[in-house]
């Protein structure tokens, strides 16, 4: 399993239309994709548990993906985080 | 700082509220919750995932619509929205609490998604708290597919709201929950529309009829509603503010100065006792009617039993309802009226161009016998209790109550057969509301034991004029001679046939008309819960003999302006203490 520490760096934070670019990358990969924000923790996959985590811009969040394409997924998907996408 | 601006429209419930606008487009669903066997619980979640993907087809058309006609990346949201419907977390999470709850896949999703809904609003962050909007768009979608309806509610509404929008059905304004609404702003309606009725109801404030309000108001903005003068003023500024704010002191001293009346006897200054009843509609204001002091229900209209049902409850239902409205009131009486429905309201498939002239109320009952008696029965059965009275809306022949009549005999000699108990010395009433019975009511006292004048409709109806028509609500007047005349020739026959005759329009409501009604010897006057102490005060303010003459006197008038302005001059003169509830 990979983890990493990242800072939301999209403008908007990672709302709407981010987060929807964010779910549909991580529905391609494999791995279990989970975001954790303070104690929270959800699925990386599910836009609803997104939205909740009410991440604005610099907040800080813990990604982590676990499985087989687990390298290739946290590559692309800190870029959108970081808003580099 | 936006400028103020002030919509006008007709003043139809009182108060004054100081909340945001909420514009109510319906489009929301109402659920329902029922349990599901357990081996059906497989079919729910099929029906549920059926609807899901029939929502993904909507939502896709949608899209393409949008991108032909705007193009750019408009339809965006629209892949929001579609990520949102087809999140795997949440279907999963519905699947599973259908099988734990057993219960139906409406009722489950409904909560799910207020879950996550609640959590976004929460959010100290504009933008998410939008996305709430989405997520209910998804889910009302999915709902209205689930249901196969198109039909709406107005239950989730956030705080502190005024109600905004072009028009109100009666079973959504049934659903009204005053705890978050403070008032209804309409475009549509007029005073005795059933928005109106229900804000009475619920004691908010409603101002309906405002022109074009829906193209200049906006969700969110602040305002106030003033109910008492029939304005909605959005952007209010600081020195409006302030004197709304002495306007709503004034108003609560008020109602403090009325509320011993509540408990004080309803009869004149000389003694004369007057039942002073409420009007209500749904089973739950009967503690309305028992705070304000009422000394019975004059009106209990029971089509919202119909109309929040969508369908006839069954005559268990309307038992249930009406045995419980006669337990609660005892001993005080209980006048229970056959449903007032319009043809329109009871088949989809029925219109007509003329429903106040149309296929409605007694005429309806009369033709559909069955549906009749089911509700004759289950009123019968709560007589029981001893303080029951029936009463029939809209006579306006001799041959309908002549067959209403044989219809009721005929079901009581049904019940008796099968030995179910009822009250055999109901009383039975009529509705005296169309200018035709009015007329009659030398023939028609023969028949039953009271009358009730619908002051409303008889308004409308001997004024033609069409309370609801915004264009010509103004000619709307309860005070207008041929009115009167026909109220006063009402009592008059009702007394000469030794029976009581009462009046459950607005017009019992109104502290200048109290005066004249007493005058012409009205026995009953039913209200509007909230207006009880007031006119307990008014009564108790005046003499049988100083109304007779004033009611003499405003007879001779030949406007319905000239009849109020003697009115209030008469008041001045002889009453001057009642001068201070007169608006």
């Amino acid at each position: 399993m990979l983890k990493e520490k990242i800072t939301i760096m999209n403008e908007n934070g990672l709302h709407a239309l981010p987060a929807s670019r964010f779910v549909k990358q991580a529905s391609k990969f494999s791995c279990n994709v989970l975001i954790t924000k303070g104690d929270i923790e959800v699925n990386g996959k599910s836009i609803m548990g997104i939205l909740t985590l009410a991440c604005e811009k610099g907040s800080k969040v813990i990604l982590a993906c676990d499985g087989p394409d687990e390298k290739k997924a946290m590559g692309a998907l800190r870029k959108i985080l970081e808003g580099n996408d | 700082m936006a400028r103020e601006k002030i919509f006008k429209g007709i003043a139809v419930s009182g108060g004054i509220a100081q909340g945001t606008i909420f514009i109510y487009e319906t489009k929301k669903v109402e659920v329902f919750q029922t349990p599901i066997l357990s081996v059906y619980l497989k079919d729910e979640t099929e029906r549920f995932h059926s609807a899901i993907g029939k929502t993904e087809q909507d939502l896709l058309n949608i899209k393409q619509r949008i991108n032909q006609e705007i193009g750019g990346n408009f339809a965006e949201f629209l892949d929001a929205q579609i990520l949102m419907l087809n999140d795997k977390e949440l279907l999963q999470m519905v699947r599973k609490k259908i099988f734990e709850e057993k219960k139906n896949a409406e009722y489950v999703y409904h909560k799910v998604i207020s879950d996550y809904a609640k959590k976004l609003g929460e959010s100290k962050d504009q933008y998410l708290r939008e996305r709430v909007a989405d997520i209910w768009d998804v889910a009302t979608r999915v709902l209205r597919n689930l249901l196969g309806l198109t039909h709406s509610s107005i239950v989730d509404v956030p705080k502190d709201s005024i109600i905004t929008a072009h028009d109100i059905s009666p079973s959504e304004a049934a659903l009204i929950n005053p705890k978050t609404v403070l008032g209804i702003a309409t475009e549509a309606g007029g005073r005795t529309s059933h928005t109106a009725i229900t804000a009475r109801a619920l004691e908010i404030p409603a101002v309906l009829g405002i022109k074009e309000l829906m193209e200049k108001i906006e969700n969110g903005e602040s305002v106030i509603l003033d109910g008492d003068r029939g304005i909605l003023i959005k952007n209010p500024s600081s020195g409006r503010v302030h004197s709304y704010k002495i306007t709503i002191r004034k108003d609560r001293e008020l109602a403090k100065e009325l509320s011993p009346y509540c408990e004080m006897p309803s009869r004149t200054k000389d003694g004369r006792h007057i039942d002073i009843s409420a009007n209500i509609e749904f089973f739950s204001e009967y503690t309305h009617a028992k705070k304000y002091g009422a000394g019975g229900i004059g009106l209990f209209r029971t089509e919202f039993l119909y109309l929040t049902r969508r369908g006839n409850p069954t005559e268990e239902e309307q038992f249930r309802v009406y045995n419980a409205l006669a337990q609660r009131m005892k001993p005080l009486p209980v006048i229970i009226r056959t449903y007032d429905l319009g043809g329109d309201k009871i088949f989809s498939e029925y219109h007509e161009a003329n429903p106040f002239l149309g296929w409605r109320a007694i005429r309806v009952s009369l033709d559909e016998p069955d549906f009749f008696k089911m509700q004759l029965r289950a009123i019968l059965r709560a007589s029981v209790n001893k303080n029951v009275k029936i009463m029939f809306p809209m006579i306006s022949t001799f041959e309908e109550i002549k067959r209403t009549n044989i219809i009721f005999e005929k079901t009581k000699k049904e019940l008796r057969a099968k030995k179910i108990a009822f009250d055999d010395d109901i009383q039975v009433g009529i509705m005296v509301e169309t200018p035709s019975a009015a007329l009659l009511s030398p023939h028609l006292s023969q028949q039953v034991d009271f009358f009730s004048i619908g002051s409303n409709d008889l308004t409308q109806y001997t004024l033609a004029v069409d309370r609801g028509n915004e264009k010509i609500s103004q000619l709307f007047d309860h005070f207008h001679p041929a009115v009167l005349q026909l109220i006063h020739s009402v009592i008059d026959t009702g007394h000469g046939a030794h029976i009581w005759v009462g009046l459950c329009g607005e017009l019992a409501a109104d502290p200048i008309a109290i005066p004249l009604l007493i005058g012409f010897g009205v026995d009953e006057l039913s209200m509007n819960p909230a207006s009880i102490p007031r006119a307990k005060m008014v009564l108790r303010s005046i003499t049988i003999t100083e109304c007779e003459k004033i009611a003499q006197e405003a007879l001779c008038f030949r406007t319905a302006l000239e009849v109020k302005k003697y009115l209030r001059r008469a008041i001045h003169k002889n009453f001057p203490g009642i001068e201070k509830v007169i608006k």
